[in-house]
């Protein structure tokens, strides 16, 4: 066994056994850790993918930025981070993922199983076609190909600059994330006055609260006066 | 590096984190823990973008620019999702995503 693929039997360990923890785990702050662990494992795996680039950015915008989003939120969101993990249809959904592993797994599965040849085999005999797929065709693994993917960041940032390819692309992916950012201020910031539910409900219960005092003032001052002088005093004002 | 590591090493363990990141966004009680699975999912994705890259097509730089907008959208997405909840945990005081049915018929 080369020491590539003991890396990466490692990253993978890591990987699925924090992602597990994430999503089954009651305290949500632990689980925020845990999904920092998950995202350190795939910056690994882009490492041993030769992309340096993006396994920076995995460190830079994952585990710098979204990982403290996340926990800022559990923070935030503090008196819910105990309750029961799992919904009703936990385990509904847990055989529906793994059904559906299940059938990745076989469609990926290399040479010895073959199963997934048998089905698509059999779909295309039965659409009349021939049995057997194509092959992803793979680069060999030669100094060509080393020295393609060395200069692979240089190419991505001028395909990334030139708008004949993904320029505008870019610039609209940066409105997006300006709008995205400003909505979401827009949408965490403080209210003031009465804009919240309860505060709604609180302001209401004021009004009326206050009416009633008001109308039982009134009817308190009608009766301390004599009749007389009521309707003396209801002419007076007309 | 690569020498050694077949592709579909890395494409099964992408399937089973974006099948993990699937159960965690459909089964858990927690709208934070819910955004936790949709980016374990897109992390999934991303891992299979950059593995076809690699091993298919490394002279070109779709898979590159793909993972990179991939990033973005995430990082947005994340940030309009927790501004969301914390938005309704002020509102409700709970970030169950089964309670929040105000706008049901």
């Amino acid at each position: 066994m080369e020491v590539s693929q003991i890396v990466f039997l490692i990253l993978t360990v890591t990987l699925l056994g924090a992602a597990a923890l994430v999503v089954t785990t009651k305290n949500l702050f632990h689980a925020a850790l845990y999904l920092i662990v998950s995202f350190f494992s795939v910056a690994g795996m882009y490492v041993l993918l030769e992309a340096g680039f993006f396994a920076a950015a995995q460190l830079l915008v994952y585990i710098g930025a979204i990982s403290i989003l996340f926990i800022f939120a559990v923070m935030l969101t503090r008196g819910t981070a105990l309750i029961t993990p799992l919904n009703s249809q936990a385990g509904a959904v847990g055989v529906m993922s793994a059904i559906m592993f299940a059938i990745l797994a076989v469609f990926l599965w290399p040479a010895p199983i073959r199963l997934q040849e048998v089905i698509l085999g059999g779909f295309r005999l039965l659409r009349g076609g021939t049995y057997g797929g194509e092959p992803w065709q793979f680069v060999p693994n030669n100094a060509d190909t080393a020295a393609v993917v060395n200069n692979a960041t240089l190419r991505l940032g001028a395909a990334l600059g030139d708008f004949a390819q993904y320029g505008a692309l870019l610039l609209l992916s940066g409105a997006l994330l300006l709008v995205g950012v400003i909505g979401s201020i827009w949408v965490a910031r403080e209210r003031k006055i009465a804009d919240t539910r309860a505060d709604r409900s609180e302001a209401a219960a004021d009004a009326r609260h206050e009416a009633q005092l008001e109308s039982e003032a009134e009817a308190r001052e009608a009766a301390a006066l004599p009749a007389g002088a009521h309707a003396a005093s209801v002419e007076g004002q007309h | 590096m690569l020498n050694g590591i077949p592709l579909h090493w890395f494409l099964l363990v992408a399937a089973a984190l974006f099948c993990l990141g699937l159960f965690g966004a459909l089964a858990r009680k927690n709208a934070i823990a819910v955004l936790m699975g949709v980016e374990l999912m897109l992390n999934a994705v991303n891992i299979n973008l950059l593995a076809f890259w690699r091993y298919v097509n490394p002279a070109g730089t779709g898979g590159l620019a793909f993972t990179a907008f991939v990033f973005i959208v995430a990082a947005a997405e994340a940030a309009v999702g927790l501004a969301l909840i914390i938005s309704v945990y002020r509102n409700t005081q709970s970030i169950d995503p089964e309670k929040l049915d105000q706008m049901k018929l």
